[in-house]
């Protein structure tokens, strides 16, 4: 629509040059991760000479990945549902209902952006242990459920305010109830702006590895970052167990990725911002 | 039950409607009970053990605001202090310009109707759904001086005098870092733009047309002002991101800030401070706690500053 | 509606549970245990210890190891669980300050593991009889400020410089035994295109410890020790900017980009042949044996700059104590008390190459051997550890950091001495007598 002929050529430039910068490292370590140490050093770029699965032999031998992989599946949606459980009534109650606290409520999640969490590790670490929650899942996600409030209710707030509301007046003219206004006409006007909040957390859920470092010491029930952290000490110069174990980590959700990239988009472009 | 109802008086009525509109409140309550438990708690007591002197990890006595004044006036706190502060500006800064402003042009692009957008959009956030330290892990591979794959390539096509030891160098080691930031950060940007882009309704674009705007004139006159919302977005997640730093530095670097404090930030600073040296060495809680707030401070307050301006400019149309 | 105020009442009920759990802040210190484990042992009944570690590598040697203490505690359960070294530290404090870390703990060496007997954490090891024969520099690694023991010595690191023999010998180069030689074997080196010295500055701890095996070429090790504890000298003093400028000269035999390696790439330029010379501790031999098991190689003391004898450097790498809030102390002694024992210091030596703390153990690695009779002959010690790890930041970390900076041409030799000088100043008192 903007963007005249003779600028065409150059835009796609440009568009191709950083799809090579954001996928060509990608590649690099899926690429890598197939040759032998010395092929790594030689020749980076060159495709691999062979398939050598030898390292992802040695990997699946020594770390439960699967279970890794399970614990992280576990604590990342759980931890989104109770988010979007939590996010959207407080979002709504935010965003449609005007008492002279809602502002200053508003505000006090609003912090929770900008708290920098790591801080509380020692409290945080007492308080997982009188709970009995050390070692277990749940640390992680009551976690990931309180940091990701802030961000939801945030995004979904914003959302709300979009809305038109001659829907809902009109329905509570009818009669029905909040709850009711809420379950049948908002929720399903608010999928998109759900997903964004469910992708946000999802990726920041799955990916954190500090919780689990100091929370979870038992290898039955670390996720997958914090499994494979290990590996950077033990195999620092066996090359092709690194980027085998980089690519191992990364592979679950760069398949998601693929199969439900339109979602993530979406979910990202139409809810972010009005 | 409907029979029950029915059969109930106006009184009635009128107090279950009550009823009902008190029920409202209970919609905030599970959010809250979640978020004051497992964040304001925990920081609120963190926050108190910087009124405190230590002694190792061991607490002493109410010394009110003993440490800050430490913080900021015995060396070499208050050198390494300014010294991370610095760097995290420089973050925030390189961000704005390489990872956001590179993020509006290919918005830009893709939102005047390119053909493979789609592919586009999803390799731009490709990096975004890897973990962070993974990506640190990546690139320190990638940026190894002798053995990376960067330095081969460049002396692959000629540019050898161009390779350097990308972490090792105090000139480059933070720069480095903060464009791996920006390659794992582009793509989310990109989406946030396009959105903000989007929504912008055609008309006035058209309007905006036919009164002769093109190129430059149109973006920054036009389409900039109607996407301050996105903008603002990406801006208070750029600051905030950029004053938090640390996972990625940890991974590349480690919590030294090394080489000689050129990549040490105030959370790489405070990670030192609350839990030692790499070796286990001078754990200061209580300075590592009145750093934290006074970070805290900073973050809270010039991200709220963004906001305040930005609702009083927002363009609504 | 009912069905969605219940709803609601539920999440109520679940969160002011939580909520109430939260609410015991406890004081951190040499508290009580919380958990009320107190659970009356009898014989018969199977005790479950753990220990903790900052030594992922040798899980499989203490595993064998457990096995051994075993066959006289069968009722004795004992889990080796280590963290990756870079996070220890963190985990450590965190679990002791909530009551939850193990019950036998390896302690860094001298003033920072220490900090933790200060604090109240440890249990100390009177009882442990044994002890009374380890010689007291071993000791003072695990002796806290108020004079008692509270760690069990595991074993004695030595650093050295290990050189590529058969490089050496294809190039007619013998080990040197003056500080000019060593130079005249670098230069050699570099003419053949193999590089002198596998080093890199990146990490800071390469860089105090290379001090600590070249710097008493300089400064005399022993003498010069003992007149900056007693605060006749200082650190501006000229042997110690001599130390510090001889490893800015050496500069030019280092690697190409050496500013950028850490300590992965050095080893792996020492196991791949292209450097001759590698700057080390003794822990790293079983690694480079593992990485590379055909590397022909062997090691040298620290040749003298000015007449004297060559030294070697060395210091306790860590001991092991016993929590004060473990609920089995009793069994954490006993396995305590193996650990003094020579059966434990053979075992321990062997597994896993390294010269056991434990007074007159031999071990079968000739190498190991010979590192450790050098030891007792003519050694000096790591003195920026040993002595000058304290402070905040410590003065070695401030070391390191300024030889960062000098490697960077940031700073000279007398800026870095006046740096470390500065550090000290901030805490130390030396010891008039």
């Amino acid at each position: 629509m903007t963007g005249s002929h003779y600028s065409r050529p150059f835009q796609y430039l440009i568009v191709f040059i950083f799809t090579l910068i954001c996928l060509y490292p990608i590649v690099l370590m899926i690429m890598s991760s197939f040759k032998k140490n010395m092929e790594i050093f030689q020749n980076p770029f060159a495709l691999p000479r062979s398939f050598n699965l030898e390292p992802y032999m040695k990997l699946l031998e020594q770390l439960p990945f699967f279970t890794y992989l399970l614990n992280s599946l576990i604590v990342s949606t759980v931890s989104v549902l109770l988010i979007l459980f939590c996010g959207g009534l407080a979002s709504f109650y935010l965003a449609r209902f005007k008492f002279s606290w809602t502002g200053i409520l508003f505000f006090f999640f609003l912090l929770g952006l900008m708290i920098p969490i790591k801080l509380g590790i020692v409290p945080l670490f007492m308080l997982m242990r009188n709970l009995g929650l050390t070692n277990s899942l749940w640390s992680l996600i009551f976690m990931y459920t309180a940091t990701g409030i802030p961000i939801s209710i945030l995004i979904l707030t914003e959302f709300f305010k979009t809305l038109p509301k001659g829907l809902e007046e009109a329905a509570r003219i009818d009669g029905c109830s909040d709850w009711k206004i809420f379950w049948v006409i908002v929720l399903p006007l608010m999928r998109p702006a759900l997903a964004t909040v469910a992708i946000i957390n999802f990726i920041q859920a799955w990916n954190d590895f500090f919780f689990p470092l100091i929370f979870i010491q038992e290898e039955a029930k670390k996720t997958i970052p914090v499994g494979m952290l290990s590996l950077f000490g033990e195999y620092a110069t066996d090359w092709s167990m690194l980027f085998a174990g980089l690519t191992l980590s990364s592979l679950p959700m760069i398949i998601v990725f693929l199969l439900a990239s339109k979602q993530f988009m979406e979910g990202l472009t139409s809810g972010a911002v009005k | 039950m409907e029979a029950d109802i029915k059969q109930k008086t106006d009184i009635v009525g009128k107090f279950r409607g009550n009823w009902k509109r008190w029920l409202i409140h209970l919609f905030p309550i599970p959010a809250l009970l979640v978020y004051v438990s497992f964040v304001v708690i925990p920081i609120c007591s963190a926050f108190a053990y910087s009124l405190f002197e230590w002694r190792g990890i061991q607490r002493g006595q109410f010394v009110g605001l003993d440490n800050f004044v430490r913080l900021f006036t015995v060396e070499p706190f208050n050198w390494m202090f300014w010294n991370a502060f610095k760097n995290n500006v420089t973050y925030f800064v390189i961000e704005m310009i390489a990872q956001n402003g590179i993020a509006f042009i290919l918005a830009y692009i893709l939102y005047t109707k390119i053909k493979g957008a789609e592919f586009f959009k999803a390799a731009f956030f490709l990096p975004r759904i890897l973990s962070v330290i993974i990506v640190g892990f990546l690139w320190k591979l990638i940026l190894n001086p002798n053995f990376g794959a960067l330095n081969v390539l460049l002396s692959k096509v000629g540019l050898g005098d161009w390779a350097r030891p990308w972490l090792g160098d105090p000139h480059t080691a933070l720069i480095a870092i903060i464009l791996v930031n920006s390659w794992f950060g582009l793509g989310f940007a990109v989406l946030i733009f396009l959105a903000g882009l989007q929504s912008i309704p055609r008309d006035v674009i058209e309007a905006a047309r036919l009164d002769g705007a093109r190129g430059p004139r149109l973006i920054f006159f036009i389409i900039l002002p109607l996407i301050v919302p996105s903008i603002t977005i990406v801006t208070v997640y750029t600051f905030i991101h950029a004053f938090e730093a640390f996972e990625l530095i940890y991974a590349m670097q480690g919590s030294q800030g090394e080489p000689y404090y050129s990549t040490d930030t105030l959370a790489v600073y405070f990670y030192r401070l609350a839990f030692g040296g790499s070796a286990g060495d001078s754990v200061a809680i209580g300075l590592g706690s009145a750093l934290a707030v006074v970070l805290f401070l900073i973050i809270a307050s010039i991200s709220a500053l963004f906001l305040y301006l930005v609702r009083k400019k927002t363009v609504t149309y | 509606m009912p069905r969605q105020v219940r709803i609601f009442w539920v999440w109520a009920l679940v969160f002011a549970f939580l909520l109430v759990g939260c609410s015991g802040e406890t004081d951190s210190g040499s508290g009580e245990d919380q958990n009320g484990q107190e659970q009356e042992t009898t014989a018969g009944e199977t005790v479950k210890l753990t220990i903790t570690s900052w030594r992922t590598e040798d899980t499989e040697a203490y595993n064998r190891i457990i096995e051994e203490f075993n066959k006289e505690y069968p009722h004795i359960e004992v889990e080796f669980r280590p963290q990756k070294n870079t996070e220890y530290n963190t985990l450590l404090n965190t679990a002791l300050q909530s009551g939850s870390a193990a019950d036998i703990i390896q302690l860094r060496p001298y003033q920072a593991g220490m900090q933790l007997a200060d604090a109240g954490y440890l249990e100390p090891l009177d009882s442990i009889i044994a002890l009374q024969d380890f010689p007291p520099e071993i000791l003072e690694a695990a002796t806290a400020s108020d004079g008692k023991i509270y760690g069990v010595p595991l074993s004695i690191n030595s650093a050295q410089i290990y050189y590529n023999t058969r490089l050496f010998d294809e190039y007619g180069l013998e080990e040197p035994k003056t500080w000019d030689e060593l130079l005249d074997v670098a230069e050699t080196l570099q003419q053949k295109g193999i590089i002198p010295f596998a080093i890199g500055s990146m990490e800071g701890w390469i860089l105090s410890l290379t001090h600590a095996v070249l710097g008493p070429a300089f400064y005399a090790g022993n003498d010069f020790v003992e007149d900056i504890l007693s605060g006749d000298k200082d650190f501006t003093s000229e042997e110690f900017v001599a130390s510090i400028e001889a490893m800015k000269e050496l500069a030019k035999y280092f690697p190409d980009n050496y500013v950028g390696l850490s300590g992965d790439d050095m080893r792996t330029l020492f196991v791949t042949e292209q450097a001759g010379m590698y700057v080390m501790g003794s822990f790293e031999l079983e690694v480079i044996t593992q990485l590379n098991p055909d590397l022909e190689f062997d090691f040298f003391p620290t040749p003298p700059a000015s007449g004297g004898e060559a030294t070697i450097t060395t210091w306790v790498d860590g001991s092991y104590g016993v929590n004060a809030d473990s609920p089995h102390k009793q069994e954490a002694l006993t396995f305590i008390e193996f650990m003094t024992s020579e059966q434990f210091g053979t075992l321990f030596a062997n597994e896993l190459k390294r010269i056991s703390a434990v007074p007159n153990v031999q071990t079968d690695d000739p190498m190991v051997q010979k590192m450790a009779d050098l030891a007792a002959e003519n050694s000096t010690p790591y003195m920026i550890l040993v002595y000058f790890n304290e402070g905040n930041p410590t003065t070695k970390q401030e070391l390191e950091a300024a030889l960062q900076g000098m490697y960077l041409d940031e700073l000279t030799p007398e800026e870095v001495a006046d740096k470390v000088q500065q550090s000290v100043n901030t805490w130390f008192e030396p010891n008039k007598e």
